[in-house]
């Protein structure tokens, strides 16, 4: 189907979008997620459709390019599940009415799985908008001129919360951490720093940041604590579980918050998590909703694993050694949602336990599988 | 209209599992019933699903199948003209529930078999419809092999064990007390259910509760596997809660007079060529049939709305009953 296929120049965006991710010149979740909303945002406007269904398959499609460019980036196939998750409300909304009354589909499984019949559910019978007609012969580009403002609108919704997850995770930083705290975190994380910041404006407390080789993020992180005017200590990794009976609350960020509670975080999180949770100290995430990801930890063999570049753990300039040693440099650690005590998100805070839940309102279980 | 007949009838179906049963046989009910308001239908379920239980030795899984179709009756939005095609309508809507929910071991197989590795050892106990359906579609893209529990007293883990192996799965039988010998070996425990309740936790054929505790200990998940007709709002603290305890198991036998013993033995441990006087059955009288896992066991609970966590099942059940 012709309609099916984005133009070039669409299909352009969306192949370069792929090759910085399969690149890794966009790199981080937050950044590849804005960047995959742009993307669906030029494709949706510029594509065109006559029903509901193709729509979808078009925004489907490019996901899936997308999400193979880079599997281990899951907020890429995050960012294309909420977008659809938007249009098919929007789609919903426009439509109410003119769809046959709900209450004659009731079934004992849907009682299963809604629950009690609503009560408004059956009531709205009247509003019905004649505007959007879907498959319209005559004219087959009504239906995309009459959905496309809502839709963009709730694009930018989904961009405005993006844009101001930090402000919204931060928010209640105050509550969380304490005056004379020592709070222990480790690795750069963007979402982190910024509730650290936010703290300090009311606390007065210290920071310890693991230096989390072999990236290193650490130093970065203590130099923008300190920057900001946190007491703030760079230690070695190897010194984490002596520290941590003096630590009162280990705060990390995270890549992906996997269906089950447990998360993908930075390499040294399961070490830091197991150590906190032998001293029965609490281990809080901070991290935007957008990374919440519909998936459990199946990649069985490969794990988490998501390799980085040998050379940060063993340079080409220790050359007697670099033949005689596999080097592996694994980027992210799983961490079992028992090792979590609670998850700081840019819309409350919720225990391991509920994300399922948030998954579940998030997203539709069909998209699942792109 | 003998209810408990029909409900047996039901059962002679193998696909149909005792929830289902219990279904249709309220579905039967409500066709021939005379009933003429809500209330009368409704209490004539009630009067069915009572008498149903009653002949039942063990109405943990009837029960469920029952509050499930009462409290969908009794929610039913209806503006049907006559009370009949009201009637009508439920007993439409529950032969197509029971139509439907032949279709979710399926669905649960093809959730489950994600989670199961290649080359892995699974550890099953006792005989489940779901769990077979779930180990013969792993079979197809997976290397797997199997141990099940011999499940005392019933025995049905050597019916299981006889199926895998006529399908071609590796598959041993091990004892109920070998559970923790075995576990080591084992990648993860795949279990059935009798019903799953609003805790998380489940009800199953005894031994599970062993097996979750060992798997536990040793770090290995704890797989249930439950159509979403299985859900049951109890929530039982301990065994002793559980509808189906009685107190005869566990009970003592009366004392024996103190004149018969020393009668007949001044030792009081038969020191050799002692009988045995206790049978199987005699064991099996006095022992449950089933008993309660604690949600805190349970890794995941795979049913046809899902891979829940043991905290998910509550809240479908708080949104059918509560409200």
């Amino acid at each position: 189907m012709a309609s099916e296929t984005p133009n070039t120049p669409t299909l352009r965006a969306v192949e370069t979008l792929a090759w910085k991710l399969r690149r890794r010149q966009i790199v981080g979740s937050r950044a590849t997620a804005l960047e995959t909303l742009l993307v669906l945002r030029q494709v949706i406007s510029k594509s065109r459709f006559s029903n509901m269904e193709q729509l979808v398959s078009i925004i489907r499609s490019v996901g899936r390019r997308l999400v193979e460019a880079q599997p281990k980036e899951h907020s890429v196939g995050n960012t294309v599940r909420k977008v659809l998750h938007h249009i098919r409300e929007e789609y919903h909304t426009a439509t109410r009415g003119s769809a046959a009354a709900s209450y004659s589909a009731f079934s004992i499984s849907k009682f299963v799985l809604l629950g009690q019949p609503r009560k408004q559910t059956a009531l709205p019978k009247t509003e019905s908008k004649g505007s959007l007609k879907e498959n319209d012969p005559d004219d087959p580009d009504s239906f995309a001129r009459s959905l496309k403002p809502v839709l963009m609108e709730a694009i930018q919704d989904v961009l405005d919360e993006l844009e101001t997850v930090y402000d919204n995770v931060s928010k209640n930083a105050q509550n969380h951490i304490h005056s004379d705290e020592i709070i222990l975190t480790l690795g750069m994380s963007k979402t982190v720093e910024a509730f650290l910041i936010s703290a300090a404006h009311n606390r007065n407390y210290t920071v310890m940041v693991l230096e989390t080789a072999p990236s290193y993020g650490g130093r970065d992180m203590a130099k923008a604590l300190s920057g900001a005017g946190i007491s703030t200590f760079l230690v070695p990794d190897s010194s984490l579980y002596g520290l941590m009976s003096r630590v009162n609350k280990v705060i990390l960020g995270a890549h992906a918050i996997l269906a089950n509670g447990g998360m993908f975080a930075i390499t040294g999180s399961l070490l830091a998590a197991t150590a906190a949770h032998a001293h029965s100290t609490p281990v809080v995430v901070c991290a935007g909703q957008f990374k919440l990801t519909p998936l459990w930890n199946l990649y069985h063999e490969y794990g988490a694993l998501d390799f980085g570049d040998p050379s940060q753990v063993l340079g080409f300039e220790e050359d007697s050694l670099v033949d005689k040693v596999d080097v592996v440099n694994p980027f992210y650690d799983y961490l079992q949602p028992n090792l979590i005590d609670a998850f700081i998100t840019n819309d409350g805070d919720h225990p391991p336990s509920s994300i399922y839940r948030l998954i579940k309102e998030t997203y539709d279980d069909e998209d699942n599988e792109l | 209209m003998d209810i408990w007949a029909t409900y047996q009838r039901k059962l002679e179906d193998v696909q149909i599992s005792p929830p289902l049963a219990a279904i249709l046989a309220l579905v039967d009910l409500c066709a021939t019933s005379t009933a003429g308001t809500m209330f009368e239908l409704v209490k004539a379920l009630n009067e069915g699903s009572d008498s149903l239980k009653q002949h039942s030795p063990n109405p943990i899984s009837i029960n469920a199948g029952c509050e499930l179709f009462i409290a969908f009756v009794t929610l039913f939005p209806h503006d049907s003209a006559s009370f009949s095609d009201l009637k009508m309508e439920l007993v439409k809507q529950g032969e197509i529930y029971v139509r439907q929910a032949l279709t979710y071991r399926r669905k649960i197989g093809e959730l489950a078999v994600d989670f199961i590795k290649d080359d892995s050892v699974i550890l099953t106990h006792s005989y489940s419809r779901v769990v077979m359906e779930t180990l013969l579609l792993a079979h197809r893209s997976k290397r797997i092999s199997v141990f099940v529990t011999e499940a005392r007293p019933r025995g049905l883990g050597v019916k299981t064990a006889d199926a895998l192996t006529a399908a071609g799965i590796p598959c041993t039988v091990i004892l109920d007390s070998a559970v923790a010998y075995a576990m080591d070996k084992v990648d993860c425990v795949l279990v059935g259910s009798e019903a799953v309740v609003e805790s998380g936790g489940l009800i199953n054929a005894v031994g599970s509760l062993n097996i979750a505790i060992i798997a536990k200990a040793a770090n290995k998940p704890f797989y249930a596997l439950a159509e979403s007709y299985k859900f049951h709002r109890l929530f039982p603290l301990s065994q002793y809660d559980l509808p189906s305890h009685n107190p005869r198991i566990l009970s003592f036998p009366p004392p024996i007079e103190r004149d018969t013993v020393l009668a007949s033995s001044t030792s009081p441990i038969p020191s050799s060529g002692y009988e045995v006087f206790i049978t199987q059955e005699e064991i099996a009288k006095n022992n449950p049939d089933v008993d309660y896992t604690r949600p805190d066991l349970i890794s995941l609970v795979f049913s046809d709305i899902g891979s829940l966590t043991p905290g998910g099942v509550s809240a479908y059940l708080v949104g059918m009953f509560a409200g």
